[in-house]
């Protein structure tokens, strides 16, 4: 299949949008060009999954999707890209957005989870999933702590809430990573190889995990290397040097299947 | 949240945060301890200088000397004037019509009394000693109202002047000196030759050594005599409502009268200045101790940044903003120096309370039995103050720093 150059196809306005997104690492001479112009819109309750060989940009634009990076809108020597580089978040174009602003489009919108974790081992386990409930500030201390024990339960970590993150064995501190994501009952899901640092068994769990979480119409979008993981998703976007070269549909999202009743 | 997280942080590193925390006392301790050292001993001195004194003193002569006449006549500079065969005039310098002068004074707003005195110089000798002297003739009744010099009395009555045709009221210091005590006879000569004799009937003492060692006061008309100024009054000296106020009434005075009129802090602005120096030796001291802690402060709060890039990544990740995550770690520099500060302040406290009840005798500028301790509230907010500006300062470096890391530049391993 050639590369995709404009945006796919979706069914109403799209959650996530990148428009002839470009991102350079670097200045001058030493800039390296990650990301070459990628055209893509995921829409709501798409499971999507990112694939590619290392160095192809899905890292890359993982993050520029969950507006923690912004896009590069000139090249290395200076010339603005046209039409301007651009992700939109829920319509919100984050490259305009001032620091402040953006943190909170990702507090409200967008729950992240990496490959190591990065848990905050001075808090527990509960205390990790609630930190984002907290800095939203739509719930008070002991409702955030009740949340996220009930995120927790639901993940199979009731009897973890109150230990270190430091002392949860991997799988589980992944696990918390996935509560702590859903905290604030994200648009859009953002995993970064979710797997790539457990052994089988909680690697296994925790994509059934993401299985579930979007067969109840989270959106989600994962960068990752395995390729079983990568064919769970609804739609597979495989990248290539920069770019888009393959942007495939699976099977249909459960939702859409279920009906909009769904 | 963001306080929770630096509380959380902080309390993680309860060691390190310790020993800033002791950093920032000690040196809080310092300054309120050295502050109210060195106060007490300024304070000593100006307040005793001020009621042995008075507060504003009228001298004899105008401030700027007169221009002579053939100046006046010709007052081009490049002008070649020259007087052939003069002879200086035989002026007694005085203050003209000191009654006149005193009245108007004792109407003035904010004059409490004046006193009209002659001063001079004379030696005195006691069998082998001798020594110079200040001899101020004084009507003892208006002296005790512009000064206290009645009550630092320590042997005999200062009111004895009057009744004692030759009665000498001498400083401790003099006394010690010449080793002259209560009704022992003393021979004055005056720089003219006037020679008289005269009897102690008081030694005072302000605490002021070079008042205690150069003063002594007589009556104004035995005074008179001695220095061969009869009928003659060469200074005023006044007390006023305000110390504080007196540079002020100085120079409303001055335009009134005439005469040069010095004010207690121009009279010993010498003195003032050394205070002012050691002020500033002492803050430059305090001020060091603290620069150092502030550096533990930025030691321990670099280190606490480098070890949580992570966190401060996955902060970022679910909806920090950089500026709260300077929050997070000039949060934690600013309860370091609060909890130092006011520790610092208790401790200095006690400090200032142990030090005063020290029986260490000093004698130097004045005499104390003890170490003088003059506590103001300015120290304890200047101390304060400095310690939260320079901890907060210390703290914003590594702030800064931390909110500066790109989360996904982390997340990448680039850190």
């Amino acid at each position: 299949m050639a590369p995709t150059d404009r945006p796919t196809p979706t069914a109403g306005a799209p959650l996530l949008m990148a428009r002839n997104l470009h991102r350079l690492l670097g200045e001058a001479e030493l800039a390296t060009h990650i990301l070459k112009g990628v055209n893509l819109a995921i829409g709501r309750r798409e499971y999507v999954s990112i694939v590619g060989a290392s160095g192809s940009g899905k890292s890359t634009l993982l993050y520029l999707l969950g507006g923690l990076d912004r896009p590069s809108r000139e090249d290395a020597d200076g010339v603005p890209f046209e039409p301007p580089s651009a992700v939109f978040i829920d319509g919100r174009d984050t490259y305009d957005l001032g620091d402040a602003e953006l943190a909170l489009l990702r507090n409200e919108k967008c729950g992240f989870v990496f490959q190591f974790h990065y848990l905050l081992k001075e808090f527990t386990a509960q205390e990790n999933v609630a930190l984002p409930m907290l800095k939203l500030g739509r719930l008070s201390r002991s409702e955030a702590m009740d949340r996220a024990a009930s995120l927790l339960g639901q993940l199979g970590l009731e009897s973890k809430l109150r230990r270190r993150a430091n002392r949860l064995s991997g799988g589980e501190q992944q696990r918390v990573a996935i509560a702590r994501a859903m905290a604030n009952q994200p648009a859009v899901l953002l995993a970064d190889e979710p797997t790539g640092n457990l052994d089988k068994a909680n690697g296994e769990r925790v994509a059934d995990l993401l299985d579930q979480i979007a067969a109840a119409g989270q959106t989600i979008v994962m960068v990752t290397h395995d390729a079983h993981l990568a064919q769970r998703a609804e739609r597979m976007i495989t990248m290539e040097d920069g770019l888009i070269v393959e942007d495939r549909r699976l099977r249909q999202s459960a939702m859409a299947a279920a009906g909009p009743s769904a | 949240m963001v306080w929770h997280v630096s509380m959380r942080y902080f309390l993680a590193h309860k060691r390190q945060s310790l020993v800033c925390i002791a950093g920032v006392t000690i040196s809080v301790t310092m300054y309120v301890a050295m502050s109210a050292l060195m106060a007490g001993f300024s304070d000593k001195f100006i307040i005793e200088t001020v009621e042995s004194s008075g507060h504003i003193s009228i001298g004899d002569e105008p401030r700027e000397s007169r221009t002579p006449i053939l100046e006046q006549a010709f007052p081009d500079p490049d002008a070649l004037r020259a007087l052939v065969g003069s002879k200086p005039r035989d002026q007694v310098k005085k203050i003209k019509n000191p009654d006149g002068v005193l009245g108007k004074l004792r109407r003035l707003p904010g004059v409490i009394a004046a006193a009209p005195e002659v001063t001079g110089q004379a030696i005195v000798s006691y069998g082998t000693k001798e020594m110079s002297l200040s001899i101020i003739g004084v009507e003892p009744e208006a002296q005790t109202r512009v000064t206290t010099i009645g009550q630092n009395i320590i042997e005999g009555d200062f009111s004895r002047l009057r009744a004692t045709a030759d009665g000498l009221v001498i400083g401790r210091g003099v006394s010690l000196v010449l080793g002259a005590r209560l009704d022992d006879v003393v021979t004055l000569v005056s720089p003219n030759g006037g020679r008289t004799t005269a009897r102690v009937i008081g030694v005072f003492e302000t605490g002021v050594t070079p008042v205690d060692y150069s003063r002594a006061y007589m009556l104004i008309n035995n005074a008179q005599t001695l220095l061969d100024r009869k009928n003659v009054i060469n200074r005023i000296t006044i007390r006023t409502d305000d110390y504080n106020k007196a540079e002020e009434y100085a120079r409303q005075i001055e335009s009134i009268v005439g005469y040069k009129t010095e004010s207690w802090q121009e009279s010993n602005s010498n003195f003032l200045k050394i205070f002012r120096v050691q002020e500033v030796i002492t803050t430059v001291i305090t001020g060091s101790l603290l620069v150092v802690a502030a550096f533990g402060v930025l030691n321990i709060l670099i280190m606490a940044v480098l070890e949580r890039i992570n966190d401060i990544a996955i902060l970022r990740s679910f909806g920090l903003s950089r500026l709260d995550i300077t929050r997070i770690y000039l949060i934690q520099g600013l309860v370091i120096g609060l909890v130092g500060a006011v520790g610092g302040l208790a401790c200095g406290k006690a400090l200032v309370e142990g030090l005063r009840r020290l029986p260490i005798p000093v004698e130097g500028l004045v005499k104390t039995e003890g170490l003088l301790m003059s506590e103001h509230p300015h120290h304890y907010y200047m101390a304060f103050i400095s310690a939260m500006v320079v901890v907060a300062l210390a703290a914003m470096y590594p702030a800064r720093r931390a909110a500066g890391y790109d989360p996904v530049e982390v997340i990448r391993g680039a850190h």
